[in-house]
């Protein structure tokens, strides 16, 4: 088989002339905007040639293909609605203040916020909420134990808790 | 190194750095020289402490934006925070998600999602029916279409459309709004559903109204009417023409009407978020022709006509609109 197994190159070539159209096309179906079809499209690719392994011995390119791209909508849809949620809330806080954070602020604390709800998706509703009460909201360590109703170790367990979750999302993270 | 050695190191570092904000004093200033030694020791600690640190970095910066006020960092993240545990249904929750994003960028009603005929926010889609109808659906409109052998109905579902009606002596031509039947006598209008009100403005020709438990009104050309719950309103006259033109132009035409509704509609044809203080513009009356194919364009035309009026532009898909009192010659 050494001779016939093509390479990285023609598989991807072959994947992408044979099946993108056809992507696009059931992307268009569900999403009203062609242009995010495009840009979601464009993002399966891209995700499944940096997972290389998957290239070779596709049975089903256009399950895999789907699949793929239904886990890339779904990640839009999560950050479409964290951004919108923060806006929202921000807008009723800016009536409150001077003055307004600039785009370059917003932009990024929506992508630290989707980076912190990454990372405290996998541990307890308690564990982030003491994690969110005590870095968050600042408060004493001490006062978030009696708000959660248990002891200041056990606030601070919580706490490596979620740390390590922090760390755990940023191994995840692709390359 | 292995993995084993790795989540010991992980968790050392946790460790310190919970030590670092503990409430007694001491117990911080002795953790502060700790934590350093411990870094020292190994740059594999200080590798392992460092990704924490700079996720705690960006929490912390969460607070710039808002001024120290926690809550909308706290409403975003709850939007999204896994609901219990229920890892098998997690492809369900996925796809409600998906519907439910997909609902607040288009509309808040289910409904939209469902029906045959949809127009995204900001953009038009003219479509000919089975019959050879034309239907116009202005931006975020949703219209189902029940053609049977006897009667053709549309269902406003949501927004606004035009529609000009084929001729059909059999089969009567129908818009159901929320609030009333609207039968086609002739063949040019335009039919507006508001939460509370239909809107029916008359091109050519006449519409009869009917609703439940009130007597029909007919409508006739440059005539328009609101019906509520509570039956149509009187006919006004206005300007048949250039409603007809604005439909074609994608334009906004308000005669002496409160700013308040005008930027009713442009929200209506924007993405996003467009937030105002009702009470504190409703005292601006405007006479204007605007865009709404491009709501920037319009806004900008707004505060051009308008000095008094303060734009802010946080993102594209949120806009402040305000006239703010206090010192006026401050930027």
């Amino acid at each position: 088989m050494s001779a016939a197994q093509p390479t990285l190159q023609q598989q991807v070539h072959a994947l992408y002339s044979e099946h993108h159209g056809w992507l696009y096309g059931w992307l268009r179906k569900k999403l009203s905007c062609p242009h995010s079809a495009a840009d979601v499209a464009q993002d399966t690719f891209v995700r499944i040639i940096a997972s290389r392994d998957a290239l070779f011995g596709m049975r089903e390119p256009r399950a895999y293909l789907s699949t793929t791209a239904k886990r890339l909508l779904v990640d839009r849809a999560r950050r479409q609605l964290l951004e919108r949620s923060y806006l929202a809330e921000l807008a009723l806080v800016m009536e409150a203040i001077e003055g307004a954070p600039s785009p370059d602020e917003i932009l990024m604390a929506v992508q630290a916020l989707e980076q912190i709800a990454g990372a405290l998706a996998g541990i307890s509703a308690r564990a982030r909420e003491a994690f969110l009460l005590h870095y968050l909201d600042e408060q004493p360590q001490a006062a978030v134990a009696q708000q959660l109703g248990v002891s200041t170790r056990m606030v601070q367990k919580y706490l490596v808790q979620a740390l390590l979750a922090c760390r755990q999302a940023s191994l995840i993270i692709p390359a | 190194m292995n993995r084993v050695q790795a989540d010991s190191i992980a968790e050392q570092a946790a460790h310190w750095i919970v030590q670092l904000s503990a409430d007694d004093e001491h117990t911080r200033a002795s953790a502060h020289a700790g934590f350093a030694a411990w870094k020292a020791q190994d740059p594999l600690h200080a590798r392992a402490a460092a990704g924490m640190e700079s996720l705690l970095g960006q929490v912390h910066a969460l607070r710039g934006p808002s001024a120290g006020d926690t809550r909308p960092a706290r409403a975003a993240l709850a939007a999204v925070a896994p609901k219990r545990r229920r890892h098998l249904a997690a492809g369900v929750a996925a796809a409600m998600l998906v519907l439910a994003v997909a609902g607040l960028a288009a509309s808040d009603r289910p409904a939209y999602l469902l029906a045959d005929l949809r127009s995204p926010t900001g953009q038009w889609r003219t479509h000919t029916l089975a019959d050879g109808s034309q239907l116009t659906l202005s931006s975020g409109t949703a219209v189902n279409v029940r053609f049977s052998k006897g009667e053709r109905h549309l269902q406003l579902v949501q927004g606004e459309i035009l529609v000009e009606v084929a001729k059909d002596a059999h089969r009567p031509f129908f818009v159901d709004s929320r609030q009333a039947a609207l039968r086609a006598l002739g063949t040019r209008f335009t039919v507006r559903q508001q939460d509370d009100a239909t809107i029916l403005s008359m091109l050519e020709s006449k519409v009869a109204v009917q609703l439940p438990q009130h007597a029909g009104t007919v409508v006739a050309a440059g005539q328009r009417t609101r019906i509520t719950a509570a039956g149509a309103g009187p006919l006004e006259p206005f300007d048949a023409a250039s409603l007809q033109d604005a439909w074609r132009a994608h334009q906004l035409v308000v005669d002496d009407r409160p700013l308040p509704e005008v930027l009713d509609e442009l929200a209506r044809h924007r993405p996003g978020q467009l937030r105002y203080d009702r009470a504190q513009l409703d005292h601006i009356r405007v006479a204007a022709v605007l865009p709404l194919d491009d709501t920037d364009q319009a806004l900008q035309l707004l505060l051009d006509n308008f000095p008094q009026l303060r734009v802010r532009m946080l993102t594209r898909y949120l806009v402040m609109v305000d006239a703010p009192v206090r010192n006026p010659q401050k930027k």
